[in-house]
């Protein structure tokens, strides 16, 4: 199943990365992602699922709110139905 | 209103400098004790500027010295290590060590240099994406992209490294940023962690928990050396009666002598600890993460017991064991503050204490052979309360995990996550500086030692009076160990059997060096390590057969512990 996170983020050097990196490390995939600008911050709407019934999306949520330059996660309404991947907006 | 008073004040500008001079003044305004770097092209205006610092900086011989000295610092001192490097493979030297930290919650602040920023991207020389390159093993990192940015910068850097869970941090400075002449505003103090309100109603809720468990029991992590809580885990200890498993980093937060210390939990705990945690019905956990070397199978860990998992960082609850109560919060606030009723646990304290009493290790080794176990066990008792062990990665770590006495978690630095060879004799030398004072032994094996041996010079260099005990065996233990048990003996590239005298690498660097062959020599062999007043190398040899027992297998729950010979 995906799920729909919506997460405001510092438009710092290296945020996106870092963000992507550690979804993919802590064993997600990305299934769609977009970006839009949010004043001085970016506001990223992003897609995950579990490689393996072990990954909590919960426990990645805190793991991603941990990050330096998040600063706030919530799951999205829009999840799972939509299909097919959203572009990069920005 | 005069025009004068109506005027906005604006303070004067300070005098134009490099930014070179702003990250020198940087790291004096955080009270920077010791700086453990090495230079090169892309980080010379740093080290041009160096020279009016008021910290000290240690010239170290490779840059993965430097990130483990510093390592090593800041987990006997609880302040922030700093170490620097060049661009490309200066920095890439970094990484082992800035990994080690992230593993073990270490506050580094890592400098690199790089080229200037014309050229970034462009695949110059000794270029290289080191920000990329750290983004999985850092808790945050910075471009320093305008010099007038540093003061600013380097403030946030120390307080992220060490605020919350600790680790470390990396600043990539571009060369021309150094050289760069600007006036930039004077640093305000950064914003200050707002400590976190606890959750009343999980507090009590783990109140009741505990005063309704009949076989309760303590799994102490890292986080009580880190949180600094040594004295509240031992007051609730004391106050509760509640026995204490441990994990490699939570050595030393209770008492060796106290009869509820059960000791270290896992692949080579104790059987005393790992029985406890089969047998209990409720596991308050204190900083520890459920890392596999601690749980073995996870899925048959602690399989009756209800958790209470309080952590400083919300990331780790839930993340490997449900906790059925989550306390997310600093375990110095957080057991002072809890309360539960008097419990009645006295037949579970018994049971506890009588299998630590049955499954007390022996030291009566047959032959004459030096036995690592009892001379580690003698050279910590001997050291005393300022012994500080600063290990390397092998049989010779478990078995100083197992057999020394260590009287708090800060005098016990040995690589847990990263399980890095190579980190015990750079982390001597800095907890020696650190810790002056104190007996800091490093204990490494032969395969570790020589890793980082060109420290050698560096403990030359500075008088460093560390002291080195080198078990050994020829080989490379843990794995002849794993591939004798496991592999059907089929011994594959293990054999060190041509390593050099290291008693003679020693003295060639200047050290004073002798070694250890039979058991009769142990204790003079002590004596003599303990009183050398400046560095000295006891090259011990130690049997290439001999294992460390007990053993849980990888993949296998605790209740399958091997036992061996022992």
């Amino acid at each position: 199943m995906t799920e729909m996170l919506l997460i405001q983020i510092d438009r710092s050097e290296g945020s996106l990365q870092r963000l992507i990196g550690l979804i993919e490390r802590r064993g997600f995939t990305i299934e769609r992602m977009s970006l839009a600008e949010a004043g001085l911050h970016r506001e990223v709407r992003i897609g995950v699922r579990a490689r393996d019934a072990g990954r909590a999306v919960d426990v990645l949520a805190r793991q991603i709110d941990r990050l330096i330059g998040v600063r706030r996660i919530a799951p999205s309404a829009d999840t799972v139905h939509s299909e097919g991947a959203v572009p990069c907006t920005a | 209103m005069t025009a004068s008073s109506a005027a906005p004040k604006i303070a004067p500008l300070p005098a134009p400098k490099t930014g070179a001079r702003l990250v020198v003044e940087a790291l004096d305004a955080q009270g920077v004790e010791f700086v453990f770097g090495y230079p090169g092209g892309a980080i010379m205006p740093v080290y041009d500027a160096i020279t009016e610092a008021s910290f000290k900086h240690i010239l170290v011989r490779h840059e993965q010295g430097a990130a483990f000295a510093a390592d090593a610092y800041a987990r006997v001192t609880g302040k922030v290590g700093v170490c620097m490097a060049t661009s490309g493979p200066g920095a890439t030297n970094l990484v082992t060590g800035i990994a080690n930290a992230m593993m073990d919650s270490v506050p580094l602040v890592c400098i690199t240099g790089n080229v200037a920023s014309p050229l970034m991207g462009t695949d110059a020389f000794q270029e290289v994406d080191i920000l990329g390159v750290t983004l999985p093993i850092v808790k945050h990192s910075w471009i320093v992209r305008d010099a007038a940015d540093i003061p600013a910068i380097f403030a946030e850097a120390f307080r992220i490294a060490a605020s919350g869970r600790p680790g470390p941090v990396l600043i990539d400075l571009p060369k021309d940023v150094q050289i760069r002449v600007v006036a930039a505003p004077i640093q305000a103090t950064p914003a200050k962690d707002t400590a976190r309100r606890l959750d009343p109603s999980q507090m009590r809720r783990a109140e009741a928990a505990i005063g309704l468990a009949e076989r309760p029991l303590l799994y102490i992590g890292g986080g009580v050396r880190i949180a600094n809580a040594v004295a509240e885990v031992r007051q609730f200890a004391r106050n509760t009666g509640i026995p204490a498993v441990s994990t490699l980093q939570g050595l030393g937060a209770l008492a060796a002598d106290w009869p509820g210390n059960l000791g270290m939990l896992g692949m080579h705990g104790t059987r005393a600890a790992n029985e406890a945690v089969q047998a209990c019905d409720l596991l308050i956990v204190l900083g520890a993460r459920f890392d596999d070397r601690a749980t073995g199978k996870l899925s048959e860990f602690a399989p009756h017991a209800r958790v209470i998992h309080i952590d400083i960082d919300a990331a780790e609850i839930g993340k490997l064991r449900d906790a059925h109560i989550a306390i997310a919060g600093d375990v110095k606030t957080v057991l002072p503050a809890l309360s539960p009723r008097p419990l009645s646990i006295a037949p579970w304290i018994e049971r506890c204490a009588r299998e630590r009493s049955r499954h007390e290790a022996r030291y009566d080794a047959p032959g004459d052979g030096v036995y690592a176990p009892a001379l580690l066990k003698e050279l910590s008792e001997r050291a005393g309360d300022t012994f500080v062990a600063a290990c390397d990665v092998g049989q010779h770590q478990m078995w100083a995990a197992q057999h020394c006495r260590f009287a708090s978690p800060f005098a016990h630095l040995t690589s847990g996550g990263l399980g890095a060879m190579g980190y015990g004799l750079p982390a001597g030398l800095g907890a020696k500086l650190a810790r002056p004072d104190a007996h800091v032994v490093t204990i490494s094996g032969d395969g570790s030692f020589i890793m980082n041996i060109q420290e050698l010079a560096t403990l030359k260099r500075y008088g460093i009076a560390l002291k080195i005990v080198l078990l050994d065996n020829a080989s490379l233990g843990l794995v002849r160990q794993w591939q004798e048990l496991f592999f059907d003996g089929n011994f594959s590239e293990i054999d060190l059997s041509d390593n050099p005298d290291f008693a003679a690498v020693a003295r060639a660097f200047g050290i004073d060096a002798f070694r250890i062959t039979k058991r009769e020599e142990v204790s003079a062999g002590i004596d003599r390590l303990l009183a050398a007043p400046g560095p000295c190398l006891a090259h011990v040899l130690i049997d290439p057969k001999e294992n460390v027992w007990p053993l849980v297998p990888p993949g296998k729950s605790n209740a399958e512990m091997m036992h061996g010979e022992a």
